[in-house]
């Protein structure tokens, strides 16, 4: 498969599922500040800043020189253009890659996504968004959940597939960290931390309750979303998945590893393995969530030095010995 | 109805004799008892069904002037032009001829010149072609092919015969509006296509990869095939990711190949895949900026190298364009009868060379009437119609006429055919048309049945570019009886 078609896959991957965690950000979020007192709902705006801190773009929407046409920060999350990681602008993004790989992904996906785009960009996006948000951000959550089974559904499993479920479990695995954050950045004592909403952002009522039963606590329910082996949001399940993925790709069994991304996906599954939520007490559950976060970044980094990066550098530098080396373990690779 | 009200103006019309909007030529009856039933809400329904799904199915093209590429369906008009038999078999055996002589040409300008030294082509109109490349003089291509894929445009003068307008032998676009369109028109009017006994267009796609095959270096025969497109912002963007996918070969950008001694790889996940042939949709100046144009990030740096040392094959090759500049153009019917020893089947338009001094006169003076166009501009850029333009476009165009004169030729405004297209407000009107038939040359040549019809959908306008406001249509060939394809 040619890189940048995997790079492609790659990101519209993890656009399409960034679209859906930030509709569920904004939905917890908006759940949140409907149960707040009355006297509360005066400063309504600062409930919204921890969302921009756990999606790391307080600076962007600080840079809007405008002060007095910046949009508020909701509407920065949903429909903004100047937000890069806007729901819009990820689904922009999403289906520009998926334009330049369109020979590769099937019409069944393209007409998803197509269509959802050009609903984003007209008027009708925003007059529902005003009209009902809720209703909005659902549509986006099961658009994505849409998308993602579509995928399943219409294109062979083999590499450029890989590449997708990298894509997506890498970012859900990371949204999740940051949706399990926002009670806390929320500032304790302003009442009881929504510990139910969150589950329900992440699809997990029903889990929990099969689990452990009707009464929602936070140690339950960071467990639930980080350490469970067989929920499809916990952390610990899709840094699985990745694994999966990305073991399939380089054709090495599982246990082992080829590539440096292989190797720091192995770590971090073992050290979650290996843990509870004593460990993420002991830490605090932002620092708890920061350090993974830190770790899929790196990942990331070195899916794309492996796949992307490095056969471009390696053609740019390649002499004849080199060529014929590289032909050589390509080959074998591919056995 | 549709056509109560159709008037053909004195124009040659495709779909009416002379009687009007009641008395269809005989290869459109069904269409006209098909189209002149349908009420209006019908009819509206049919074309926002067809433009809707252009839309979705993202079969659009970008538009150049903004920045923003925007992307814009290609306008569609649901009523399709019929072609019988007879008069198709006139037209296919033209193509195969021109293309004929054309490779000779090719061939012929890049070895001895033989055509120049018998003195029928002036060796200054070669030379100060923009697209003329000596430097790949005694290159010797597999199989002596330079034009693979050729898309002619014809056009239909006021009697009703084909002329050539222009040869593009250089990245002809627009098939894949032809396999749409029709993909469009068999869902939309199931039964009367199927009535019709329409020659199908769907195996292009096979051909087009037979004919790369073709030219695979060193005989290879399994060889890697691939598109080379300038990327996702070039207007044509979507035909190339269609026919590659069609063609189920690699969609590659320039950053996706790499030429190491000699041999053109592509980039994978799994290393460097050696390519064999490339169908580039990129003009010879973008391709390798070591050689040609040395600002363009879309090339392949050593891309020419390995296709001089012959171990990879481009279509069309490089140095094609010199054939289809527009005044080589006019020597196209002597390089027929003097390769083929034939009589050109298809005519050219009567062309004026402003580097003749003859010419040149008869252009400065009859300007008002002439069409005039820049010898290498194409898609309707670079020209003026003569008796449209403005005084000042007029003065311009003269004084650059006197200042470049190789770079300019005249033609007589030809009354374009006409079509009937359905417009706003619900009725029929005729509309100029032309037609851009595909040529592929491999083991044989083949041509696509019908080719894209395109319209000038402004009234009385004869710009049929989509990039100016035209649209397309359907191109229906009949088969001559049943069984035969």
């Amino acid at each position: 498969m040619l890189s940048r078609v995997a790079d492609s896959l790659y990101w519209m991957s993890r656009y399409i599922e960034r679209a859906g965690n930030i509709a569920r950000l904004v939905e917890v979020n908006m759940e949140v500040l409907l149960d707040l007192s009355l006297e509360q709902q005066g400063s309504r705006e600062s409930y919204w800043y921890p969302l921009l801190d756990a999606t790391a773009l307080t600076e962007k929407y600080q840079a809007l020189e405008d002060e007095s046409k910046r949009p508020e920060v909701p509407e920065f999350l949903t429909l903004s253009l100047e937000n890069p990681d806007s729901i819009r602008s990820c689904i922009a993004q999403a289906r520009e890659n998926a334009r330049m790989v369109r020979d590769q992904i099937s019409d069944e996906m393209w007409l998803e996504l197509n269509s959802l785009h050009l609903f984003l960009s007209s008027p009708a996006a925003a007059a529902l968004w005003h009209r009902d948000p809720e209703d909005f951000c659902t549509q986006i959550i099961r658009f994505s959940l849409l998308f993602q089974g579509i995928t399943d559904a219409t294109i062979p499993h083999d590499e450029g597939w890989q590449f997708i479920r990298t894509g997506r479990f890498l970012e859900r695995a990371d949204k999740t960290t940051r949706i399990l954050d926002i009670p806390h950045r929320l500032q304790s004592g302003r009442g009881p931390l929504p510990w139910a909403t969150v589950l329900s952002s992440c699809s997990a009522r029903a889990a929990y309750r099969q689990l452990y039963g009707g009464e929602v606590t936070e140690r339950l329910a960071t467990n639930l979303l980080i350490f469970s082996d067989v929920f499809p949001r916990s952390v610990r399940f899709c840094l699985r998945m990745v694994d999966e993925a990305l073991h399939a790709i380089s054709g090495t069994p599982r246990g082992q590893y080829s590539i440096e991304a292989e190797r720091l996906t192995g770590s971090a599954l073992a050290s979650l393995d290996f843990a509870g939520p004593d460990e993420v007490e002991m830490m605090g559950l932002p620092a708890y969530a920061d350090q993974l976060q830190t770790k899929f970044n790196d990942i990331g980094q070195q899916v794309f030095a492996t796949y992307v990066l490095l056969p471009s550098e390696v053609a740019l530098q390649i002499t004849e010995q080199q060529r014929l080396v590289y032909a050589y373990t390509s080959q074998s690779q591919q056995q | 109805m549709l056509f109560d009200s159709y008037k053909t103006d004195g124009f040659f019309d495709e779909m009416f004799g002379n009687g009007g909007g009641d008395a269809p030529r005989d290869h459109y009856g069904q269409i006209w008892d098909r189209f002149s039933v349908m009420n209006d809400e019908e009819l509206q329904g049919k074309k926002g069904a067809l433009d809707r799904s252009f839309l979705v199915n993202g079969i659009t093209f970008t538009v150049y002037s903004d920045n923003a590429g925007t992307e814009r369906i290609f306008p569609f008009d649901p009523i399709p032009r019929i072609i019988p038999p007879s008069e198709w078999e006139t037209v296919e055996t033209g193509l195969i001829q021109r293309i004929t002589a054309l490779n000779l040409f090719l061939y012929d300008v890049y070895h001895e010149a033989k055509i120049v030294k018998d003195g029928i082509v002036p060796m200054d109109i070669i030379e100060s072609a923009e697209h003329y490349r000596p430097e790949f003089k005694g290159l010797n291509l597999p199989n002596d092919v330079y034009i693979h894929i050729c898309g002619t445009d014809l056009v239909r003068d006021d009697k009703g015969d084909y002329l050539v307008l222009e040869d593009n032998g250089r990245c002809p676009s627009g098939v894949s509006y032809v396999l749409e369109n029709r993909a469009a028109m068999k869902r939309t009017f199931p039964r009367l296509y199927g009535n019709m006994n329409v020659r199908p267009v769907d195996d292009y796609p096979l051909q087009l990869l037979q004919t790369m095959r073709y030219v695979a270096p060193h005989g290879k025969t399994d060889p890697v095939c691939v598109v080379l497109t300038p990327g996702v912002y070039n207007s044509a963007y979507f035909e190339h990711t269609f026919l590659a996918r069609q063609m189920g070969i690699e969609l590659v950008e320039g950053r996706d190949l790499v030429a190491v001694d000699g041999h053109v790889y592509m980039r994978t996940t799994k290393g460097l895949v050696h390519v064999d042939v490339i169908y580039r949709r990129l003009d010879d100046d973008f391709l390798d900026p070591t050689v040609f144009r040395k600002d363009s990030m879309l090339g392949v740096p050593g891309i020419v190298e390995a296709y001089r040392r012959g171990n990879v094959a481009l279509c069309n090759a490089i140095g094609a364009g010199v054939a289809d500049d527009k005044v080589t153009y006019a020597y196209v019917p002597d390089m027929i009868r003097y390769y083929l020893d034939q009589d050109p089947i298809l005519n050219n338009v009567p062309t004026y060379l402003a580097w003749r001094e003859e010419d040149r006169k008869y252009i400065l003076e009859n300007m008002e009437s002439l069409v005039v166009k820049a010898a290498n501009e194409s898609g309707g850029y670079g020209m003026i119609i003569g008796p449209k333009a403005t005084k000042e476009e007029i003065a311009t165009f003269r004084e650059r006429v006197k200042a470049t004169p190789r770079n300019y030729i005249a033609q007589p405004v030809v009354s374009l055919s006409r079509h009937p297209t359905v417009c706003e407000n619900g009725k029929a009107e005729g509309r100029h048309v032309d037609l851009r038939p595909f040529v592929l040359y491999g083991d044989r040549v083949r041509v696509l049945p019908g080719g894209l019809t395109r319209v000038a959908l402004r009234k009385g306008s004869l710009v049929v570019n989509s990039s100016q406001g035209g649209g397309s249509k359907d191109t229906w060939v009949l088969r001559s009886s049943l069984g035969e394809s």
